[in-house]
């Protein structure tokens, strides 16, 4: 990926509704040419964000500024910015063709019908589509839907486009099918994406660059790999639905919690002291052995949940806490478990990523 | 459960509810064919004849009875309904669109349109004349201030169809639309507009029938011409012959060939719809 | 500052409103303002001049006519609205919750909404052939032998008014009302039954409270109409029965402007009384 000036950024940009403040202030500089997912749970704002860039709402506070020129006070149709919808928003009344040639028929600039019906022909193909220009939007699936809508976007070569949860309408297969091809045609046209999505695996999997919200604030910014390993903060550990997060007390470099107290060494800044551990990277062992690589958490096993590559193992602490056990089946066959049986949870403690109040010095 | 007894004793009675709507009526159907000129507005029927329909379009020898002063009266109404439906129709569109965002004084804005509805004729018409022969000082017509207090009835109507559509309506096709850049009068008539034309076409009967039918704002504020429900009207007060009952058979066979362009109207949308559904069955 | 695209929002708002808004202060506020303010002005025999007097205003309440219409009209209103509810309910009952067919529903609901394509004033002067002394109900009342000699109280009367405006505006009652029981989930009904109740139980319990917004509703609508009545009555009383409106309506066939703006206040504040009285109970801009 070249670097070049940013393709847009934010500053400060805030959004109320009433008492709620959906959008809090957010700094942000996005990277020309690039696939960016924008990560958040359900209320964190993340739609309320691709609006205002979108120029469908408009910030209370701070500015907007795309390809270097300050766009806040620019409506919608100005901002040369592509929007895909969830739910598609295809022109019900128009075919697949019309639906795709709607921008540059109706757009600012008159352009010659040759040059019209031969963008929008290249565009339906390049979304895979040839043969279905004459159909209705009532009569095509919801993938194909998917795909009008991108190259509907796409047909106006716009530099950005916003996606909101574009595969959240879609069933399971078709959304796999969806990512590799998103990314595919993005990597084919100069222009960047900013893709907005509920989940992590999604994001991890299709972001060159993952931005977390939470409560209307942009967490951290980088690479899917940093992210997954290095979350800056406990909630978003707690979003990636990969780490076991306990509460405890952090004091001293010693963090107190269900397992005893350990020492811990560069703990990162935080509201509430948590200590962190990837599924994946807690052990099983029987209860009472003492030969343990860090601290022992006593815990009852509950059930396992086969995910074809790995097996969920899920254990009860004794303060009602249930921890997750990430099996790879890459690392050979797991150890037999009887059900309602005690055994000790253990982990390199090196793997811990502790979050506190009290920052190392 | 009780609903076993109480639902064919209703049913019953909801025959007994339709036949007390419709009875009038259809003593008034059976009485048009009554024997003229001779014949009263009243049973027995003497002998059974369209003397009466003929007499409505001039077609008989002269006789004691006028006939009904209601060409040049059909005329002005069909004119001022369809003024008054444009009128109301656009303006009902117009407010609809912009309830859709939130603004302050929302609510007095509401029920001022509604209000429009909900005062008696008489008191608009009244006060329209009012204000028409004492302070403007102009004369009253049918196509000026009856004009405007039709609208002033109609359009909350159209504005309520509209609002009700537009409720349910999903703007994102519209985002879509500029997020192309295409403006949002462009976007209005491309994408809006074909969209809720349904509606629309609902304020517009609803406009019409209303201001074709409308009688007391009409009263007061129209001057010496006269539209159709006035020309019944002068009827009352003198004496009925069965003319009338022909005439108000005819008006109704009217209202229906009006009533059946809109049921077509409606129908093909929604035939081209499910003819689109078929096609994609076969493929 | 994103002030610029509040603004111009704004602008759009002001712009799509301003024409409606505009048409209904000048064509609809002004003319009532008007009739009040006219009510103050003096009234000589062929004309009215603007110099203020209560007189008007005195003649009215000396006048036993005038006080008496105000009494016939408040009577006739709550006669015909409580009519239209009791005649109305049990059928929107079965419109809208009965009939488990949406055709059906919706056949007997247009079935009741055709006649309106009628006009008004035809729907009325057609009571006359029904109700007169050789009248259709006369005649098949003496046909089966129930009666002797012609029943004369049918037309020309208080009761055929009434007759009438209850035939005329029952609609409005059933409509509201089915379309608010037509919302209720059956669900609600039937765990209900499974509970035991039985079924006066469920309908005062559950059914009437969710069907009261169409009642309210619907009861505005008649209210409206019925007060502001001239038609009817004119046609089916022979002039025996003085509504506020026909007053209006005298009053300014003889010129007497000043006499009928009073009533045309008088008018006004019962109505806003009344519509006031039934907004209290159901916000009408929600129920849409």
């Amino acid at each position: 990926m070249t670097q070049r000036d940013p393709i847009f950024r934010l500053e400060g940009v805030t959004r109320r509704y009433g008492n709620l403040t959906a959008l809090d202030g957010i700094d942000f500089v996005a990277e020309d040419n690039a696939y960016i997912a924008l990560l958040g749970p359900s209320g964190s704002g993340k739609t309320s964000l691709l609006r205002v860039i979108a120029g469908f709402e408009t910030p209370d506070a701070g500015r907007i500024w795309f390809q270097g020129r300050d766009i806040t006070d620019l409506p919608a149709h100005e901002r040369g910015i592509g929007f895909v919808f969830q739910n598609f928003a295809l022109f019900p009344h128009l075919t697949v063709f019309e639906n795709v040639a709607f921008g540059l028929r109706h757009g600012a600039q008159a352009l010659p019908k040759d040059e019209i019906t031969e963008r929008v022909k290249s565009s339906i193909e390049m979304v895979g589509l040839a043969g279905l220009e004459d159909r209705s939007p009532e009569q095509i699936s919801g993938g194909q839907k998917q795909r009008v809508a991108l190259a509907r976007s796409l047909v106006m070569q716009p530099k950005l486009v916003l996606l909101d949860e574009p595969l959240g309408a879609l069933d399971a297969n078709l959304r796999e099918r969806m990512q590799v091809e998103l990314r595919a045609i993005r990597e084919r046209l100069d222009v960047t994406f900013l893709h907005v999505t509920g989940s992590e695996t999604e994001a991890l999997a299709m972001g060159d660059k993952v931005a977390v919200l939470d409560a209307g604030r942009i967490v951290q910014y980088d690479t899917p790999d940093t992210i997954y390993d290095g979350p800056v903060v406990s909630d978003v550990a707690k979003f990636l639905n990969r780490f076991n997060l306990f509460e405890g007390s952090l004091e001293n470099g010693i963090f107190t919690g269900a397992f005893g107290a350990v020492p811990v060494t560069n703990p990162r800044k935080n509201k509430s002291d948590t200590y962190a551990i990837r599924y994946d990277r807690t052990q099983i062992f029987d209860a009472g052995d003492a030969n343990l690589p860090g601290p022992a958490l006593p815990a009852r096993f509950l059930a396992s949940e086969y995910l074809g590559s790995s097996i969920i193992f899920l254990f009860e602490t004794e303060d009602q806490k249930t921890v997750e056990v990430d099996h790879h089946l890459s690392l050979g066959e797991p150890r037999p478990l009887t059900v309602g049986e005690n055994y000790t949870l253990s982990w390199n403690p090196e793997h811990a990523i502790v979050f506190g109040k009290e920052t190392a010095r | 459960m009780e609903s076993k007894v109480l639902k064919p004793i209703l049913a019953v009675y909801v025959g007994l509810f339709i036949l007390f709507l419709y009875g009038p009526f259809i003593v008034l159907g059976i009485l048009s064919f009554q024997q003229g000129p001779e014949g009263g507005p009243q049973f027995p029927i003497i002998e059974w004849s369209t003397y009466w329909y003929k007499h409505l379009f001039g077609l008989t020898p002269p006789s004691r009875i006028a006939p009904l002063p209601v060409g040049e009266a059909l005329v002005r109404s069909l004119t001022l309904a369809f003024m008054t439906m444009v009128t109301a129709t656009v303006l009902g569109v117009m407010a609809a669109q912009a309830f859709r965002k939130r603004f302050r004084g929302a609510g007095i804005v509401f029920y001022l349109i509604v209000l429009g509805m909900m005062v008696p004729g008489v008191l608009t018409g009244l006060g329209t004349s009012l204000l028409a022969n004492n302070v403007v000082g102009v004369e009253r017509h049918w196509w000026s201030t009856a004009f405007l207090a039709h609208v002033v009835y109609t359009f909350p109507f159209a504005f309520l169809v509209m609002l009700a559509i537009l409720n349910r309506f999903d703007g994102s096709v519209e985002e879509a639309s500029w997020s192309l850049g295409v403006s949002p009068m462009t976007t209005f008539r491309k994408v809006t507009f074909p969209l809720i034309f349904p509606g629309v076409l609902s304020a517009m009967l609803f406009a019409f029938t209303l201001s074709f039918d409308e009688f007391p704002r009409t009263l007061f504020a129209s001057g010496r011409d006269q539209t159709l429900p006035l020309a019944i009207y002068g009827t009352f007060s003198v004496e009925i012959h069965p003319n009338i009952f022909a005439f108000g058979v005819m008006t109704t066979l009217f209202s229906f060939a009006l009533l059946a362009v809109y049921g077509i109207l409606m129908g093909l949308s929604v035939r081209r719809a499910k003819k689109m559904a078929m096609q994609e069955d076969i493929a | 500052m994103t002030a610029t695209s509040r603004n111009r929002q704004k602008k759009t708002t002001f712009r799509l409103l301003a024409p409606g808004v505009v048409w209904m202060i000048l064509f609809l506020i002004a003319p009532i303002m008007m009739i009040v303010y006219v009510s103050f002005w003096t009234q000589t025999t062929f004309a009215i001049n603007s110099t203020l007097t209560l007189d008007s205003w005195k003649n009215f309440f000396a006048s036993e006519a005038y006080v008496g219409a105000l009494w016939t009209t408040i009577r006739l209103w709550l006669i015909v609205l409580t009519l239209t509810f009791v005649i109305g309910y049990p059928a929107a009952l079965y419109v809208g919750l009965m009939v488990k067919s949406k055709t059906i529903s919706t056949v007997l609901l247009v079935l009741c909404v055709i006649p309106f394509w009628t006009s008004f004033l035809i729907r009325v002067l057609a009571w006359r052939p029904m109700l007169g002394k050789e009248g259709a109900i006369n005649i098949i009342l003496q046909k089966l032998g129930l009666i002797q000699t012609p029943i004369e109280v049918l037309l020309f009367s208080e009761l055929s008014v009434i007759i009438g405006m209850t035939q005329i505006y029952v609609v409005f009652m059933v409509g509201p009302i089915a379309f608010m029981l037509g919302r209720i989930d059956h669900n609600i009904i039937e765990a209900a039954r499974d509970l035991g109740a039985g079924f006066g139980r469920i309908f005062w319990k559950i059914i009437f409270p969710l069907s009261l917004p169409g009642v309210v509703v619907g009861a505005i609508f008649v209210s409206v109409m019925v007060l502001g009545e001239f038609a009817t009555s004119g046609a089916l009383s022979g002039r025996k029965v003085n509504l506020l409106g026909n007053i209006i309506v005298t009053q300014v066939g003889s010129l007497k402007w000043a006499m009928a703006s009073v009533v045309g206040v008088i008018l006004t504040i019962l109505l806003g009384i009344v519509v006031a009285g039934f907004l209290r109970i159901v916000d009408l801009k929600r129920e849409i």
